[in-house]
């Protein structure tokens, strides 16, 4: 019960301080606004902000970060409920159900079991990360490079074989990170790699860079191409707003159902929030009565209350890891990697005892970020809906101009502004086919940590490959890693040999 | 025999390549080993192979089914998107690329504000934007807004004039 203790000295003295107060409302604000705009997502939101939290003091700009990280979450549920358009990946499967609901002019009750169950969820999700990181940094502690390596390797093989519907497409989405990310000065040796003789490539490619033209430049160039004559239409606020008893019944089960799936998932490498809420969705339809059964897919309520949960706990629980192990496990908490590195702080499980105040003031801030956003979203919701009915072209032309000064802010150097084209046309063309672009963003940021760890544990060990099948976590690591690499090609073999005639 | 290279194959041919570049320019590092015997060149060549092999690998996957007439029923569960997706338009494609390509020349003697008018007028012409006068202002004011806010926040853009106020 350290976290508790730590939770209320330390962490709620640094979060409740006016500047801090004001930059977790400014990060739920913001968050909140571009989960509701469609076509952009926490990721680019938070790669932008990166020029800018420079001239902030590091606990200010991650307390900010995370209330964008947060708040995205809650706004893409009110975009694929109206608009069913979803804002972000997690909210693919509440647009399933909750845009029916919508249509049937139940939009009012589907937005509240929403946000009251990600405020639910993101609540229990907190406390569990304050009582549960503490403990998991001190036994990381134990890790050496050795195992930390083993440790990457595995994120690496689940975030690229578990998203997407083709593992091979997830290696090389992967590869392609790694690779950018080997660009620049090398460390150790102080040599340049990659660097074409280019003395912009030394510093190697910003993430910035990378996140912005694969999400927001890669996106506005598929949706010119592809998309121009899609219409989406907005559902209005129709009939009662409020959920009446029989909605509060039918919904906390789900909301508790939906935390206890996504927490886990958002905690190992899974590459975050889509898996646990299609999970909860599957659960939700499987667990209910006959007669709540027919309603799926014509807008059941506990269709929308259970991701929404799930994918709320999920987010949360990618703290776990990214705070005391320093891994991300999703694009967004990669960029975030990138804003403790670009303050020289390194997470993992020192950070609890180097920087207490950061840690707990970020945790604590969750708890108030998670009240703020259940205000922001529930009596303000007109509000968010009226973003909406900006016109789609205006709305990517600013999404593009910010991209652009994002890149360019870095270095005033118009060579970004070329790399950020190309790396949108290799979103667009990512997007035309099919590859996943988390592998990528976690190749890029992960890659080099992974790099650093395995020379250390050669050094430590006289270059004896074998250590990494000698030390048990190591091995045991690297067999998962096999299984996730192995197993889901079997299984769809077998079910191409059992399919055949 | 193959008639045609679909798409998949010519990313394949482009990852091939990457893995080809890199393996060059491996060669001109030098091979300063650690004293464990692991220098700057072993990750870059681990990935190099990758990206070979996995090159190799999708450009084999990929290649074009000798029946298209029965493939076309029972949808191929790799490529799902092949046959929904719509006809591209690459005169759009093309006006948000000379949009983008435009900024980036003359962000250093227009500035930001003008620059980045053109860029995002440029984007809502891409995007078949009904009410181009509307746009045209709105990205004047929208960008001109962005200048003086991130200004404001100590970010350093670049102006007209020096100092100047677009």
């Amino acid at each position: 019960m350290d976290g508790l203790y730590n939770l209320f000295t330390v962490g709620f003295a640094t979060a409740l301080t006016p500047m801090n107060l004001l930059w977790a409302l400014v990060g739920c604000t913001l968050g909140t606004a571009i989960g509701v705009l469609p076509g952009v997502g926490p990721a680019v939101t938070v790669a932008l902000l990166l020029p800018v939290t420079q001239s902030i003091d590091p606990t200010g700009a991650l307390i900010m970060l995370a209330g964008v990280y947060y708040g995205a979450m809650f706004g893409g549920s009110t975009t694929s409920i109206l608009l069913n358009t979803p804002g972000e990946a997690g909210s693919i499967v509440s647009a399933l159900e909750g845009n029916k609901m919508a249509k049937a002019g139940r939009g009012g009750p589907a937005l509240s079991t929403a946000a009251i169950g990600s405020f639910v969820a993101g609540s229990i999700a907190t406390v569990l990360l304050t009582v549960l990181a503490p403990l998991i940094a001190t036994l990381t502690l134990k890790l050496g490079p050795v195992e930390m390596f083993a440790l990457m390797v595995l994120t690496f093989a689940a975030v690229s074989a578990v998203l997407g519907n083709s593992p091979l497409k997830g290696v090389i989405s992967l590869l392609i990170g790694l690779a950018i990310g080997l660009i620049g000065i090398e460390q150790q040796s102080g040599q340049a790699r990659f660097t074409f003789g280019s003395a912009a490539l030394l510093d190697g490619i910003d993430i910035v860079v990378i996140a912005m033209g694969l999400f927001a430049i890669g996106e506005t160039l598929y949706t010119a191409t592809y998309e121009n004559h899609l219409k989406a239409r907005v559902e209005s606020l129709a009939g009662r707003f409020w959920m009446s008893k029989e909605d509060w019944r039918r919904s906390w089960k789900p909301w508790l159902r939906g935390t206890a799936i996504g927490f886990p998932f958002g905690t190992i490498p899974a590459g975050g929030t889509e898996m646990p809420t299609f999970l909860s969705y599957s659960a939700e339809r499987k667990l209910a009565p006959p007669e709540v059964q027919k309603e799926f897919g014509k807008g059941a309520i506990e269709g929308v209350a259970g991701p929404e949960a799930a994918n709320n706990a999920a987010v949360t629980g990618t703290l776990i890891p990214l705070l005391t192990l320093g891994i991300p496990t999703s694009a967004t908490a990669a960029i975030m990697l990138a804003a403790f590195q670009q303050y020289n702080i390194a997470p993992g499980p020192l950070l609890f005892d180097t920087n207490p105040e950061l840690v707990w003031g970020l945790i604590a801030s969750l708890y108030i970020g998670n009240v703020m956003l259940l205000i922001l979203n529930l009596p303000l919701v007109g509000l968010w809906v009226q973003l909406l009915k900006v016109p789609r072209p205006l709305l990517y032309g600013g999404i593009v101009v910010l991209a652009t000064m994002g890149a360019y802010a870095l270095r005033q150097n118009w060579f970004d502004l070329l790399l950020l084209y190309i790396v949108g046309l290799m979103g667009f063309v990512m997007r035309r086919y099919d590859f996943p672009v988390v592998p990528l963003i976690v190749g890029l940021i992960v890659g080099p940590m992974a790099e650093k760890f395995f020379r250390r544990a050669m050094s430590i060990n006289q270059g004896d490959l074998t250590v990494f099948l000698t030390h048990p976590v190591s091995l045991s690591l690297l067999i998962i890693t096999l299984a996730i690499l192995i197993v889901p090609t079997y299984l769809k073999r077998r079910q191409n040999y059992l399919n055949k005639p | 025999m193959l008639k045609r290279v679909t798409g998949e194959q010519w990313i394949a041919l482009g990852v091939i390549l990457i893995g080809l570049i890199m393996a060059w320019q491996i060669t001109g590092m030098s091979q300063s080993t650690g004293y464990a015997g692991i220098g700057p060149r072993f990750f870059p060549s681990v990935i190099a192979a990758g990206l070979l092999l996995t090159g190799v690998i999708l450009f084999i996957q990929s290649r074009p089914s000798k029946h298209p007439e029965t493939e076309d029923k029972t949808q191929d569960p790799d490529h799902p998107l092949d046959y929904e997706t719509p006809h591209p338009n690459w005169r759009m494609f093309s006006i948000a690329s000379a949009a983008l390509i435009l900024h980036m020349s003359l962000i250093s003697t227009l500035g930001f504000t003008l620059a980045g008018t053109i860029l995002c007028f440029g984007i809502c012409l891409a995007l078949e934007t009904e009410n181009k006068i509307r746009d045209l202002i709105l990205s004047f004011l929208l960008v001109l807004g962005l200048f003086h806010l991130f200004k404001w926040l100590g970010l350093n853009l670049p102006a007209l004039i020096t100092g100047g106020v677009i």
